[in-house]
């Protein structure tokens, strides 16, 4: 078997490419997820913060650019013209520290999300319950997972179902299906609401989450939001 | 959009980035400055509806490469700078499964400027090839070959 090169490897763990290569070979897969866990230990290092706030808009929209925003070191003034924008700043500073968590931990759900969509699409054996039968998925979940799987008669729409399986994102149990459309395969996460994360968006892959009947779905897919608009038309949400 | 809409929500990350380029707080600051001023001054020739993320990066990376300490990184690399590698072959596992934070850190800011820029640009940016290319001004055909260099060396680093 020709493995894939390094620069493929690469290019597939930056979800600039895909190659179904890597969900028949077990040593390709490895060398994606090892680039992927270095992405993601590069991604975790703390960011380095500036000493000061952000760029002041005041000053920018003046555009007197002899003020030395956003770091004015040799600034030993404080009249109320300074003191103003530094309380809006100090101002925006707390609404950015109480959003940017939640932010951040929106898109790293859904980073995770996409991660496991890529790790279950390389398995050999990415679902386990094949089966294109709703009626033989939905009752394999019973007991699985703590609340009962919708699944939805797909026949008519251009989706089909391909199997599922059970997977744990942060400590919580979900139901995964495995759903084509054409050679596309969309990964749809199914949460009981009252424990379901928050997802954000993330680049290169389409996340797209909704809320029916007591559930959280989410999709992930290289497919665009029309497409997976539909999808969720076809949850009947 | 307004300059103010598109330009301050990239502040922190454009901060960190000059941070891991210069090496240095009062210098990364100071670069992050004089990007605004250029970029404000300059927003006239930003089209709109175009990449404004890399149009900013690229003012910042040229206002770097043009400072003392930016000539000072890319003189130091000239002879490393093969840009044509070939991929021969699957890397051996690396057995990263556990990753030191802090050997990362020192890997990556050991690195040549030209792949420690678009390391930072694709995993901490988390910039797609095109947009490094936009934003580096080079071919995607280097992106993805200093890429695979840049991660080669870290990979060195961390063994």
């Amino acid at each position: 078997m020709n493995h894939l090169d390094e620069l493929t490897i690469n290019a597939i763990a930056d979800g600039e490419q895909t190659d179904d290569h890597v969900r028949e070979c077990a040593q390709c897969a490895a060398a994606v997820v090892d680039v992927m866990r270095m992405k993601r230990a590069v991604r975790a290092l703390p960011r380095l913060g500036a000493r000061t706030s952000g760029p002041q808009s005041t000053a920018l929209r003046s555009g007197d650019h002899s003020r030395r925003w956003p770091f004015d070191r040799r600034s030993t003034g404080s009249g109320p013209e300074v003191r103003a924008p530094r309380m809006a700043i100090a101002a925006l500073i707390v609404l950015a520290l109480l959003l940017v968590p939640y932010y951040l931990a929106g898109r790293a759900t859904a980073r995770d999300l996409v991660d496991l969509h890529t790790t279950i699409l390389a398995s050999a054996a990415p679902v386990d319950v094949i089966s294109t039968d709703r009626h033989t998925v939905k009752p394999w979940f019973e007991g699985k997972v703590p609340f009962a799987v919708d699944v939805p008669e797909l026949a008519g729409t251009p989706f089909r179902l391909a199997g599922g399986r059970v997977v744990f994102l942060h400590g919580q149990p979900c139901a995964y299906l495995l759903i084509e459309k054409g050679a596309h395969r969309v990964s749809l996460f199914v949460f009981d609401a009252t424990v379901a994360p928050r997802v954000g968006g993330i680049e290169r892959m389409t996340v797209q989450s909704w809320r029916a009947r007591g559930l959280v779905y989410v999709a992930v897919a290289d497919l665009s939001r029309a497409d997976l608009e539909a999808l969720r038309h076809a949850f009947g949400a | 959009m307004s300059f103010d809409e598109l330009a301050t929500p990239l502040f922190p990350a454009l901060y960190n980035y000059a941070r891991w380029l210069t090496r240095d707080p009062a210098e990364a600051e100071d670069l992050v400055q004089e990007t605004y001023v250029k970029a404000l001054r300059g927003f006239g020739s930003f089209t709109a509806g175009t990449n404004f993320r890399a149009w900013i990066y690229r003012i910042l990376r040229n206002t770097f490469l043009t400072s003392k300490s930016g000539l000072t990184a890319t003189a130091s690399i000239d002879d490393d700078v093969v840009e044509t590698v070939a991929a021969e072959g699957t890397p051996e596992s690396l057995l990263m499964s556990r990753i030191d934070a802090e050997a990362l850190r020192r890997a990556i800011e050991s690195l040549p400027l030209i792949f420690r820029e678009v390391l930072l640009l694709s995993d901490m940016e988390e910039m797609s090839y095109r947009e490094i290319a936009e934003t580096l001004g080079i071919p995607i055909g280097t992106v993805t070959s200093r890429l695979m260099r840049a991660r080669r060396k870290v990979r060195e680093a961390l063994r």
